[in-house]
């Protein structure tokens, strides 16, 4: 029973960070209809940024300044490059994202090498917030959990009760109407790459320390993001949500719970082969669900596409 | 010009209490329709009146709601474009709806390779199959492209583009001819010279085609019907059609509607 | 003009035919100009890429389908083929060495026929994400299915052990060279064949408007399946050369990473052009074995020329070729020749500046301290000194301005070598 109030909790840690990456993702995609592959080549670029600031001015300048650092660039990106792309189609721009993915990750190791980068929790967050019998749980995940429902709280707010996020949620589904009343759609698709970017950079900056920075972390949760948002439907927030959480507490249950594949086969009545070394089905009976955990997501993924192509709450079709 | 009245065969096209809704609103209101062997059907009606509605499902780009197409005898429910295609029916688009990036004569060849048997097959070069080549050759001087023929088909000019659609439609040697509004957007030669061209190339052939305007389709269909807000208000030949005060009375409301 | 294309259902010219002989005759013969073991083991890996590029041509630039997880087939086809090589030497069976690509190709089939009978439905979006999500899948199960792919080791093998063909053991470089070199006639002349077919025409259809070819008879879906079926095996026998060439098959050769490259050399060769990809292959290959010596960051500068192409040329390196050719065909090359030598020289002087300051700072930044001599451009320069920054910035700064006063020259001739009968020049 604790062991799994404990993994919703590392679950809740990481589903939110990949909401807070795919939040991004989300809103741009629908927007602009570009899958951005570069997406967590920016989280990468916040835990890079961050790590750089944090050791002249400490965690929390670097948590300050390197998002709105990520956004700035992520806004050229959108003015400079994507845009000129657009003119040739979305698959041209899926190709761009993809090889703006692999030249960030050239730069980031042309600047910072290929090590891993010594980027620490700070200090006031370094004590064990609660214990659920004998499981510690770290101030640090608490705080991320609490930035992430500040941060989305804060999304909510701009996108319902602002005038700028009236725009971006008309501009979600109608794009053209809201270009013909003259709102200026150019300026808000840059904007809105711009925070999508930023937001991908706070989950950098506070993931960084935990999951390690070093030149192939985007690459490691870039895939796993897109399968996120794809699972959830494209162009629906909420759907990114739940799928997020979904991914997150089916990972972490699946590498905490040892389920043997021998185990279940047993249950519906097969009988191992021994010695087992000589069975061509070795494989399969010694599979273990933690051997697995990190695929579940693709899994799951190519399972909902083959049946459902729309995701679980996307409308429009991906 | 002939009259198919007495056509005792089942009827080309065979529509019956059919219905379309989107959400709340009905655009198609119970039409029933046959269209005869070998005439030339042309649906007019004032904008909005769900032509290109009526149009879609037919040739199944929508499901309808209720009721049932039939072509040949056969129902439509369910099929996809191929297989209605398949079955002889071969439609044009009212937005050019070309391949912009081939040629001319690829175009059209490309709409041969079904009806000639070629299918699915990976061992045939389609430049050595002579019957591919002169087959498009003809259609090509059909619609009197051949001296276009090796040019990009996106760089034709309008109404040569719109002939090109017309000549993708018809070279599968379909024999139930669906245009929609074949005549948009074009000059008043133009559409002259697009009439003839659809006259000549479905000699022998069943023709539904959609149209906006009376005047286009009034020397070149054997009957009419008229479509306003979702229903069929008339159907017969062309003189009978524009005596019907009905007719008139929806046209020139239309007309007086636009005008305000 | 029209002579070939009117006759051509009669026999074959001499205008189709001229390429493939050539090329042919040019495989032969390379290995006497570059006979050294280095020069054909890049050959080799050249003539495997090319037909994997080119078979994932047939899906991203025939049939419009962008997959992030090409490299599953080949790997597949690899693995297959590395299994028959040993189930061959276990049990002597008598299977010639050069007949397992076959093996590798129907392997790549069969898994292309199993993921496309539910990934063809769709295209664009919906197909690349389904890709890669297979992709993923099997590139994770290589660790997991041990007996199939052999964990992190992978799989290996000896391709001598099979019976001599024609007395050859393929114990020599030289000799798989043209194992390859044969299997690579055929495939490219089979992949081309394949685009001239009825179902190659309608690959090329469903890609510009699926709509449109499903009123022609054909289902969009079938076009699309047979396309990713016919390109499946491509890939295999790709990477059963890749198999027979290297003795050794692991996760890299089904992984994201080269599923990602081959992408980027075909699309850096040009998609729309039925020889992109060769080019592709070719400069991508060269890029990556000669430039790889001469420097550590030869992937941070074939990443900014892959962004280059996609933002400035779309079509690619054969795109750009083949813009050329109505200039050639009125003989109007020629007022390019000079404003080209006047825009590009500097051009690729600036170049060689801007990646000199790029190789300092690289330098300066990760070097050992104490370490501030650096090889650059055959010279010996101090990283940390100011004089060479300066040089390279000058040199930098001078070209480019030179180019960008030369450009206009060249835009002009441009359109003068592009309109036909275009007055009196």
């Amino acid at each position: 029973m604790d062991l799994i109030l404990v993994n919703i909790i590392d679950g809740l840690v990481t589903g939110l960070l990949l909401f807070m990456l795919s939040a991004g993702l989300t809103l741009i995609f629908s927007m602009m209809g570009v899958l951005n592959f570069a997406h967590a080549s920016f989280y990468m670029l916040g835990a890079y940024f961050a790590y750089q600031i944090s050791m002249y001015l400490g965690f929390w300048m670097g948590l300050l300044i390197a998002p709105p650092l990520v956004g700035l660039i992520g806004a050229a990106v959108e003015r400079y490059g994507l845009r000129r792309v657009h003119q040739y189609g979305h698959v041209p721009e899926l190709i761009f994202t993809f090889g703006l993915a692999l030249l960030i990750e050239e730069v980031v190791q042309f600047f910072w090498g290929r090590d891993q980068m010594p980027y620490q929790i700070p200090e006031a967050l370094q004590f064990v917030a609660f214990s659920i019998s004998s499981y510690d749980i770290p101030a640090y995940k608490v705080f991320m959990i609490f930035l992430s429902l500040i941060i989305f709280g804060g999304l909510l707010y701009v996108l319902t009760r602002t005038r700028v996020g009236m725009i971006i949620q008309a501009a979600l589904s109608y794009p053209r109407t809201v270009e013909a009343l003259g709102h200026n759609v150019p300026l808000v698709f840059m904007g809105v790459f711009g925070v999508g970017t930023a937001l991908a950079g706070v989950a950098g900056v506070i993931a960084g320390p935990v999951l390690s920075t070093f030149p192939g972390m985007a690459i490691v949760l870039g895939s796993i993001v897109f399968v996120t948002i794809v699972i959830g439907g494209l162009g629906s927030l909420g759907g990114a949500l739940i799928a997020a959480l979904i991914i997150g507490w089916l990972t972490t249950f699946a590498k905490t719970y040892n389920v043997r594949m021998e185990d279940i086969l047993t249950t519906i009545g097969f009988t191992k082969p021994e010695p087992i070394g000589d069975s061509g089905w070795q494989d399969l009976w010694t599979l273990t669900s933690p051997q697995i955990a990190d695929i579940l997501p693709y899994l799951l993924m190519v399972l909902i596409l083959v049946f459902r192509p729309h995701g679980l709450f996307g409308k429009r079709d991906a | 010009m002939t009259m198919h009245a007495s056509n005792l065969t089942a009827p080309a096209l065979d529509i019956v209490g059919l219905r379309k809704s989107f959400g709340k609103a009905e655009i198609i209101r119970g039409i029933d329709l046959e269209v005869y062997k070998g005439e030339r059907h042309a649906i007019i009606g004032p904008n909005g009146a769900g032509k290109s509605t009526l149009f879609n499902l037919i040739t199944a780009r929508f499901a309808p709601t209720t009721g049932s197409i039939s072509l040949h005898g056969q129902n439509l429910a369910g099929m996809a474009p191929y297989q209605i295609n398949r079955l002889g029916l071969s439609r044009s688009f009212q937005i050019t709806n070309i391949f912009p990036k081939m040629t001319v004569f690829e175009n059209v060849r490309c709409a041969l390779l079904w009806s000639k048997g070629y299918k699915y097959s990976f061992w045939n070069i389609v430049s050595r199959s002579q019957d591919l080549t002169e087959g498009a050759d003809a259609v090509l001087e059909q619609i009197n492209l051949a001296g276009r023929r090796n040019l990009p088909a996106g760089v034709l000019s309008y109404a040569e583009q719109r002939a090109l659609e017309i000549g993708v439609t018809i070279a599968g040697g379909a024999d139930v001819i669906m245009l929609d509004e074949p005549t948009a957007g074009m000059s008043h030669s133009e559409t002259d010279y697009i009439v003839d061209l659809i006259r000549k190339v479905t000699e022998n052939k069943t023709l539904v085609m959609v149209e906006h305007d009376m005047g286009v389709v009034f020397g070149l269909a054997d009957r009419i019907s008229v479509l306003v807000y979702g229903e069929i208000i008339a159907t017969g030949a062309p003189e009978e059609v524009r005596g019907n005060p009905k007719v008139q009375e929806a046209y020139l409301g239309a007309a007086l509607e636009a005008d305000h | 003009m029209t002579d070939t294309t009117t006759h051509s259902a009669k026999g074959l010219t001499m205008g189709q035919l001229a390429p493939w002989v050539i090329a042919t005759a040019f495989l032969v013969a390379m290995p006497w100009i570059f006979a050294s073991n280095s020069a054909i083991t890049i050959m080799n890996q050249m003539a495997i890429t090319i037909i994997f590029a080119l078979s994932y041509n047939m899906l991203l630039g025939q049939g419009g389908m962008l997959s992030f997880g090409h490299a599953v087939y080949m790997g597949a086809g690899g693995f297959m083929c590395m299994h028959v090589m040993n189930m061959v030497q276990d049990q002597g069976l008598p299977l010639p060495l050069p007949l397992l690509p076959v093996f590798g190709g129907l392997f790549g089939l069969g898994l292309a026929t199993i993921v496309g009978s539910f990934s063809t439905r769709n295209a664009g979006t919906v197909f690349a994400m389904i890709s890669l999500g297979v992709g993923e899948l099997i590139a994770a199960s290589s660790v997991i299915v041990v007996s199939f792919f052999g964990g992190e080791e992978g799989i290996s093998g000896d391709r001598t052990y099979g019976l001599p063909v024609f007395g050859v053991e393929f114990l020599r470089q030289i000799e798989v060279y043209y194992l390859i070199a044969f299997w690579l006639v055929l495939s490219t002349l089979l992949m081309f064949l394949f685009s001239r077919t009825p179902i190659g025409r309608m690959a090329n259809a469903v890609r510009d408007n699926p709509e449109r070819a499903e009123f022609l008879g054909y289902s969009a879906r079938w076009v699309r399946f047979y396309s990713f079926c016919a390109s499946g095996f491509f890939a295999g026998i790709a990477g059963a050369l890749f198999a027979i060439n290297y003795e050794i098959v692991t996760e890299e050769n089904l992984n994201l990473g080269l599923s990602g490259a081959i992408l980027l050399i075909t699309f850096l060769g040009g998609i729309g052009v039925f020889f992109g990809p060769i080019i592709g292959a070719i400069v991508f290959t060269l890029l990556q074995t000669v430039l790889s010596l001469q420097t550590e960051l030869w992937q941070l500068y074939v990443g900014a020329l892959f962004l280059a192409t996609v933002m400035f040329f779309p079509s690619g390196l054969a795109g750009v070729l083949m813009m050329h050719v109505p200039a050639i065909k009125m003989g109007k090359w020629r007022y390019l020749v000079l404003p080209y030598v006047k825009t590009l020289i500097p051009a690729i002087f600036g170049i060689l500046g801007v990646s000199a300051m790029v190789e300092m700072m690289f330098h300066a930044r990760h070097a050992p301290t104490g370490d501030e001599e650096m090889g650059l451009f055959w010279m010996t320069v101090d990283s940390t000194s100011p004089l060479p920054w300066l040089v390279a910035a000058i040199i930098s700064v001078v070209c480019f301005w030179v180019t960008r006063r030369n450009a206009p020259e060249l835009v002009a001739a441009w359109h003068m070598a592009n309109t036909p009968d275009g007055g009196s020049a």
